[in-house]
């Protein structure tokens, strides 16, 4: 990612009723505008697509101006938007030595799933860098699913943290399973 | 010989099918030198290919008995001169990365066991079946010999399991 003082950074998220051209239609204003789409991650929740994209254009340029330009597609595709000025010391490559786990979670649907299991994580220092949650299963019985990708604090290791979790795990009466993913170098 | 400099995509020679070695000479033996070296001056990698330090002949080197996936079962050092899978059965994902692709990892579905034939850095001829760590790593290598990436591979960014849209 190019991080000079002369270039401006900006998070887009929009979602809307997922339809074929979203992608195309909000990419087609940036590319017109002459913006760099350095990170982005998009998917389709239940109906929904959403869209989060990290993207950089040259000074001057100006949020109202990205905005602006996005309004007219968006209200078209039926898209609502966001835009947020990313500061310079904000816009970062993460590079991580940290050990890598996916941690999933599942079992009968109840509140509090996300909030029980991830305020445990945060108090363990475990930073979250990726998340899904789905609901599945059938109306009589429903089963929610939860796959974490986190970043392990040193020190820690998957075995600790999955006994950590254990009485988590009794009280929810849900299955947790913490696993490295740590990329291998080739 | 020495630690040689690991080409990064999009450099063209990692998009080449290698040529086969003919003669394993002094030459070979020397290329087989470098790509020790530079594996080793690599933080934790555990293979290199021919092509990434650019040269598009078809000869790798591979050793993954001092990584904590790979210790309790390898071959040691492997060095290999037109190697070929004549055998794979099984199939295990893996996040991959790479050292000419940095940055970036990916989801790699790749057989858990394989049987390998090449030739070593005298031209002796051996056979092995290896499974594991070490097999996604000869298979990753091998790859390179044949101009693919692990991004040619990648079967999810991140979690698969939510690409699906039903269950039933």
């Amino acid at each position: 990612m190019t991080t000079t003082p002369e270039t401006l950074h900006y998070a887009v998220s929009l979602v809307g009723k997922d339809r074929t051209g979203i992608v195309a239609g909000v990419t087609s204003v940036l590319f017109r505008l002459g913006c760099n789409i350095a990170d982005s991650s998009c998917t389709m929740l239940a109906g929904e697509f959403a869209m989060i994209l990290i993207v950089s254009h040259p000074r001057p340029f100006s949020k109202s101006r990205l905005s602006e330009e996005l309004k007219p597609v968006c209200d078209q595709l039926g898209m609502s938007v966001g835009v947020r000025t990313l500061h310079l010391d904000e816009v970062v490559r993460q590079e991580t030595k940290d050990e890598i786990c996916m941690i999933s979670v599942y079992g009968a649907d109840q509140p509090g799933i996300v909030y029980k299991v991830t305020s445990e994580l945060a108090e363990l220092g475990v930073n979250i860098t990726d998340l899904n949650t789905k609901l599945i299963g059938t109306p009589d019985e429903p089963v929610y699913v939860m796959m974490l990708e986190a970043a392990l604090p040193e020190g820690q290791t998957p075995e600790k943290l999955e006994s950590l979790l254990g009485d988590l795990k009794q009280k929810l009466n849900v299955e947790i399973g913490v696993r490295v993913i740590t990329p291998v170098a080739l | 010989m020495s630690i040689q400099n690991v080409l990064r995509y999009p450099h063209p020679l990692l998009k080449k099918v290698s040529h086969q070695v003919e003669v394993v000479d002094s030459a070979i033996q020397n290329l087989i030198i470098d790509l020790l070296d530079t594996m080793r001056a690599g933080p934790g990698s555990v293979g290199i290919a021919a092509p990434q330090i650019g040269v598009t002949l078809r000869v790798c080197v591979v050793d993954v008995s001092a990584n904590r996936h790979g210790k309790e079962n390898n071959h040691g050092q492997l060095c290999m001169i037109n190697p070929e899978i004549i055998n794979r059965s099984g199939n295990a994902i893996m996040r991959e990365g790479c050292m000419s692709v940095p940055d970036y990892t990916g989801d790699v579905e790749r057989a858990t066991e394989i049987s390998v034939r090449y030739s070593d850095s005298e031209g002796v001829e051996h056979e092995i079946a290896t499974s594991g760590f070490e097999a996604v790593a000869i298979q990753h290598e091998i790859d390179h010999l044949d101009g693919i990436l692990f991004l040619d591979r990648v079967v999810s960014l991140k979690t698969g399991l939510f690409r699906r849209k039903n269950y039933s």
